[in-house]
């Protein structure tokens, strides 16, 4: 009896599943093309890889409601790191051992981007990398299977600094602060760098390296004052920026001290009225910075969609799903090396623009936003004014750089 | 360096300071009188932080606003430590401290990922209250009032707790609990009445510093964690379960992490955790500690 009503039960079951199938027929005429996403939902990197996520999300149902990449679906699988490096190699193998994902896009964390980099590498599974920016993904730790189109830690710091010595072309002793990981230290190095090509008298009188995650700045704040530097230059960004920032507000600092730092959206957003005009932001693309038409459709959808506006993680994010749609178009697989060769020189027209991956390293030319923060009546928060665009060719690592470096690491191409 | 100089940077310290002592001493209390130490101390500030965000953001009173969802949040939080303690650490006072670490440690995960649930990871920021919102100037220089409130908070909080535990009969019981709690029992007070009321007050102050933490910094995932690992240096260096102690521990740490990062930023947390190890080396039971029976 109640074997007869199992059995009866199984034939239901497979009844309702042919009926399910063939309804949605389409579907199932071709295996979809599985696209692993992996962020850190955790620490400074959560409301980033939410909004990244939702870029991601809006691209992948645009390419499915217009029938999908090569005739098949794409189908999104999304994990988590954590912020962590252990968490994020374990995932990512999952990802691609279990899940077998044709294709990965993330993370969050420079310093997680290069442990995976070293797990799906092996495995021959191309990453596209729209947030985490180290250089070392492209330069010291070259390996063909990573594409990275968010404008790496050289690039957005050397256009970040020729932008502060524009502003302050007098300005010769300089203070830092960052989060003391692989981003923060990539990125002061290169604005070291760069403002002792400028100014060649410069001097670099403070360094302060909160670790990530920090709350309490006043110590710092105090400190880089005690300094009198002419201008501090930073790479604190998310939670970390908005502490500082209001920290530091009330020490008169930001009438002081001409201050530079990663004021995006999202930290623009958090601060509110408290977002101190003035200063000077860099930031990788949220829509106000590029209101090209590209952009200001995608921004109505997305508000549409989401009820807000779309940060740079966002559109970073959409832009990666369509790069990663026209390689597979042009290479006519989804083969990781035809893919790969596709992207190699390919030209994309992004919402930031047309940019190129450069075959040498894949770096994408992508541009890099900077201003200075003001009031603007049509956005409930605050916004740029005098915006520069600056485009990824002007300050792209040299090929011959970039060669220079690889002799030293040990990179053969 | 130059008298501004120091006086700026002694200031930031001392403000950091108070800070780590609203919330340490409230971890040295329950575990001088209750002898657990509580890993999820720091869960309990987070969460205080998190409710006074929210509520502050429903009361939208301009200046009073932030001081009622400050006490509100702090209620909840003792309400919460009610709940832990009959629930889960009653039933633990017996067992040993692997069990204990365990259970509270299991609490942190347990709240993190409440936040995470209820408020998403995302950043969030108070506003500083009225009248604490821009600066003092002290001796011509400018400080934030916000962070001389809270140096007065955590003075007055200091005192408080001083009166409670010498000038009062609960300081007695207290007092002699933390000495000899069969003894205690044995003189008719209930012993589980007084853990309890002694962790909700612990809790009542974690809520209350989680609060007043809400403007000085940002309101975020992780605040839990960052704060009881100073505090934990804190107890150490100044003495577990010792009042004086822990407000001594709390200055040394907020000083030396203050002109640490003046000279030597890279290590001004590992300067922290030198100061820790030479005192274990000196005296393990901490300055004002006294060496466990």
């Amino acid at each position: 009896m109640r074997s007869g009503v199992l059995i009866k039960g199984k034939v239901v079951v497979f009844l309702v599943a042919a009926l399910v199938a063939g309804i949605s027929g389409v579907g199932l005429a071709q295996e979809p093309i599985r696209l692993g996403a992996i962020w850190g939902f955790a620490g400074p990197c959560h409301m980033l890889s939410e909004s990244a996520v939702k870029g991601i999300k809006m691209a992948v149902e645009e390419i499915n409601s217009a029938g999908g990449i090569l005739g098949r679906k794409l189908e999104l699988i999304i994990r988590d790191t954590e912020m962590k490096v252990d968490v994020g190699s374990r995932e990512v193998k999952d990802l691609i051992l279990r899940e077998k994902v044709h294709f990965l896009i993330g993370p969050c964390s420079s310093g997680v981007a290069l442990a995976l980099q070293v797990v799906h590498s092996e495995y021959k599974i191309l990453r596209i990398s729209t947030m985490a920016n180290t250089e070392a993904q492209t330069v010291d730790k070259f390996t063909p299977y990573v594409v990275q189109i968010v404008p790496n830690t050289y690039m957005e710091a050397v256009a970040a600094t020729r932008y502060m010595h524009k502003r302050y072309p007098k300005a010769k002793r300089f203070a830092t602060i960052a989060p003391d990981y692989e981003f923060g230290r990539r990125e002061e190095a290169a604005f070291s760098e760069e403002i002792k090509r400028l100014v060649p008298d410069a001097k670099i009188v403070y360094e302060a390296w909160p670790k990530p995650g920090e709350k309490d700045f006043t110590s710092f704040i105090t400190a880089i004052m005690a300094k009198k530097p002419d201008a501090v230059h930073s790479s604190l960004f998310g939670g970390d920026l908005v502490a500082f920032t209001k920290q530091a507000a009330p020490y008169g600092f930001f009438e002081k001290i001409p201050f530079m730092a990663l004021y995006d959206l999202l930290v623009l957003t958090a601060l509110g009225d408290d977002a101190p005009e003035g200063v000077m932001g860099f930031a990788r693309g949220d829509f106000f910075m590029d209101p090209n038409p590209k952009m200001m459709q995608f921004t109505e959808k997305y508000r549409m969609t989401h009820g807000t506006y779309p940060d740079c993680w966002a559109v970073q994010a959409y832009d990666g799903v369509y790069l990663l749609k026209e390689a597979i178009e042009k290479a006519k697989t989804t083969s990781t090396e035809d893919v790969i060769k596709a992207m190699e020189g390919m030209s994309f027209d992004s919402l930031r623009g047309r940019f190129t991956i450069r075959a040498l390293d894949h770096m994408g030319t992508v541009p890099v936003y900077q201003g200075v923060i003001a009031k603007d009546p049509k956005y409930p928060f605050k916004i740029w004014k005098d915006i520069s665009r600056t485009p990824g060719e002007e300050v792209i690592r040299p090929e011959e750089s970039v060669r220079e470096i690889w002799k030293k690491t040990g990179v053969v191409r | 360096m130059s008298p501004d100089v120091f006086f700026n940077q002694f200031m930031s310290g001392l403000a950091r300071g108070a800070l780590l002592f609203l919330v340490a001493s409230g971890l040295s209390l329950t575990f001088g009188v209750l002898r657990v130490l509580n890993f999820a101390h720091g869960s309990l500030y987070m969460l205080g932080a998190f409710l006074c965000y929210s509520l502050w953001a429903k009361i939208l009173l301009p200046s009073l606003g932030f001081y009622i969802a400050t006490l509100i949040s702090a209620i909840i939080m003792g309400a919460v430590g009610l709940i832990i303690e009959t629930s889960i650490l009653r039933a633990l006072y017996k067992r040993g401290w692997p069990e204990q670490l365990l259970a509270t440690y299991a609490l942190i995960l347990i709240i993190t990922d409440l936040v995470k649930w209820q408020w998403g990871g995302q950043f969030l920021s108070v506003s500083r209250p009225r009248p604490f919102t821009g600066a003092v100037f002290v001796f011509g220089l400018p400080f934030p009032a916000y962070n001389l409130f809270v140096i007065a908070l955590g003075l007055a909080i200091a005192i408080f707790l001083w009166w409670l535990v010498y000038r009062t009969r609960l300081g007695d019981i207290i007092r002699a609990a933390a000495h000899d709690r069969e003894m205690v029992a044995a003189l008719g007070i209930p012993i589980p009445w007084l853990f309890t009321w002694i962790f909700v007050l612990g809790a009542f102050i974690a809520g209350l510093s989680g609060a007043v933490a809400a403007p000085f910094g940002a309101v975020a995932l992780g605040m839990d964690i960052e704060i009881i690992v100073e505090c934990f240096a804190v107890v150490v260096i100044g003495g577990m379960g010792s009042l004086p102690g822990t407000l001594l521990g709390s200055f040394i740490v907020g000083q030396v992490y203050s002109f640490g990062i003046m000279y030597k930023p890279e290590l001004a947390l590992a300067f922290i955790f030198m100061v820790m190890a030479v005192v274990l080396i000196i005296r393990p039971w901490g300055i004002f500690g006294r060496p466990e029976r």
